[in-house]
């Protein structure tokens, strides 16, 4: 039972992993896309409209990569989660079904249309359509943080005897306290992710001397949105986001902070630590006194429970991957506001296009967004555990007791084989369109 | 569990139609890009609408091991539904951009 468990979880990690590389992307740049052919509307000036066109080229390599990694999803809950499935059908199947009904066809039929159609519908449609893409894509957003939000934090719910989960209050899944900051954290996330992008493509068309015109509008969009995008990840929403795992998931906000034993006044806030399992303590800890007490309670001296507080089986299974995942997921957040206050010093001052290390440093820092983003899920999916609902019901509970350790290994080698070769396709399609540049498809 | 590959794969197939189809007529051809999009969507459409017919992937799965013919069958659906939507894309952007 302990290696079916341990497969099904890390297939799912997988696959999750993998495929919340598109999503991210394709949230954040529709806003980015929407923004360029507003500014087409306003200006007329036709280099707003190809910068929105490529970018969609790009979006829809990414919508299509989501669309063929999101299949394994949709049978693992059937497949591994069969047990999951059937307690909880009752809820989370509402707002999966939302997310393909409403969003999903939304986003995908004007997406086609916002590529094809903008000769035949005129230019405020094309934008509308623009916005239909946007607002699809945060739409499926938002039914998906709702689903995991009822997961992390369930209301409006009734058990029934036969223990299947139902709804007893369909508006309670999206005024779910858990929802709204969680879903402006990830969306912010999305936005830093495609700024980076965006900023990266501008910084490598400036570097190769091509495209200039393009990586200059590039790279100053990308700079703009990432900064204010960065900082508001941090303040606010990453705060409120702090502060309700401390409120609701107390146990998981100790694993993710490295808090062992509860302090009697005021919690310190550790900045580099190692956790020691075995003594059950940071090793070669640097840390500032009182910090987390503020910055959760607005109280130097206010009592922050450590994980002495809880019984082990409380507390998450992982505590050393979840500690990293939160302090990888800041650290970078950190980072990500210092380049970009840089970045935006330099573009205020116009001296951007020149500082050739800072472009390189912006080119290659692609990357790390996408790790930021991906840690910030896992920091909420390890912190979660031992629980697929939170409080009710325990993954151990929640897999499929038919189906083997060995297939789910199988499968699982079967499914890296073939995201090498999908991740390969998907580098080589959007090396092209780079290659190609925003003035391909007018000139 | 094996299925989930299977549906995998046959969308991979759905590419090569799209491509393949790109490849031979490059008069209906939307590019490396363009067909490969149109062949993951032809594919998924295809094997979601005829797949029911009995040779979609848990239909295959449902004695326990691969069912041969129907697996070769689906991926033949696939390859078709990815190349027929590159030549659908091409028809939809000629009538859009009239």
């Amino acid at each position: 039972m302990e290696d079916m468990i341990f497969y099904d979880r890390l297939q799912f990690a997988f696959t999750i992993t993998f495929h919340y590389i598109f999503p991210q992307l394709t949230m954040g740049l529709s806003l980015i896309i929407v923004f360029y052919k507003g500014l087409y509307l306003r200006k007329k000036v036709e280099k707003y409209n190809d910068a929105a066109k490529f970018l969609m080229k790009i979006f829809a390599i990414n919508f299509t990569m989501g669309v063929i990694t999101g299949i394994p999803m949709e049978f693992q809950f059937g497949t591994n989660w069969a047990k999951f499935s059937e307690l909880t059908g009752g809820i989370i199947g509402q707002t999966l079904a939302m997310e393909g009904m409403f969003s999903f066809f939304l986003e995908s039929s004007f997406l086609a249309l916002f590529i094809f159609g903008e000769k035949l519908m005129g230019q405020k449609l094309h934008f509308l359509t623009g916005f239909l893409v946007f607002l699809g894509s945060w739409a499926s957003g938002w039914f998906i943080l709702a689903t995991n939000a009822w997961m992390q934090h369930p209301v409006g719910y009734e058990i029934l005897d036969n223990g299947k989960y139902v709804l007893e209050n369909f508006s309670a899944l999206f005024t779910n306290p858990w929802l709204l900051p969680a879903f402006l954290h990830n969306q912010l996330a999305s936005v830093v992710t495609s700024s980076f992008v965006v900023a990266s493509i501008g910084a490598f068309y400036i570097l190769r001397q091509k495209n200039i015109e393009y990586g200059k509008l590039f790279l100053k969009t990308g700079v703009i949105f990432g900064l204010i995008s960065s900082l508001l990840v941090a303040f606010p929403t990453g705060d409120w986001n702090a502060k309700n795992v401390a409120k609701y998931q107390p146990a998981s906000f100790a694993a993710m902070e490295g808090i062992f034993e509860t302090e009697e006044a005021g919690a310190e806030i550790v900045l580099v630590g190692q956790p020691n399992m075995v003594e059950k303590k940071l090793d070669n800890k640097i840390a500032v006194p009182n910090i987390l007490s503020f910055l959760t309670y607005q109280d130097w001296d206010k009592q922050i429970v450590g994980m002495d507080h809880f019984e082990e089986d409380e507390l998450p299974d992982n505590i050393p991957a979840l500690y990293y995942s939160y302090h990888i997921m800041v650290g970078l957040g950190t980072i990500f506001i210092g380049i970009m206050g840089l970045a935006g010093f330099f573009l205020w001052r116009k001296k951007l296009y020149t500082i050739k290390p800072l472009l390189w440093i912006i080119m290659f820092l692609v990357p790390f967004p996408y790790i930021a983003n991906i840690t910030g899920w896992y920091v909420a999916e390890l912190g979660r555990q031992p629980y697929l609902v939170y409080g009710l019901l325990k993954t151990v509970d929640g897999v499929s007791p038919t189906v083997s350790s060995g297939n789910t290994l199988f499968t699982l080698l079967g499914f890296v084989a073939l995201y090498m070769l999908l991740g390969l396709l998907f580098l080589v399609l959007v090396g092209k369109a780079i290659h190609q540049g925003p003035k391909h498809q007018t000139h | 569990m094996t299925d989930t590959l299977i549906s995998l794969i046959s969308v991979f197939i759905g590419i090569l139609g799209g491509l393949s189809f790109g490849f031979l007529f490059k008069s209906y051809s939307s590019g490396v890009i363009g067909n490969t999009i149109a062949g993951v969507f032809g594919s998924i459409l295809f094997i979601k609408v005829f797949g029911r017919l009995g040779f979609n992937p848990q239909a295959i799965m449902q004695s326990g091991s691969v069912n041969m013919l129907l697996f070769v069958i689906n991926m033949l659906v696939s390859f078709f539904g990815g190349a027929i939507a590159v030549f659908l894309s091409y028809k939809l952007k000629t009538k859009f951009n009239k």
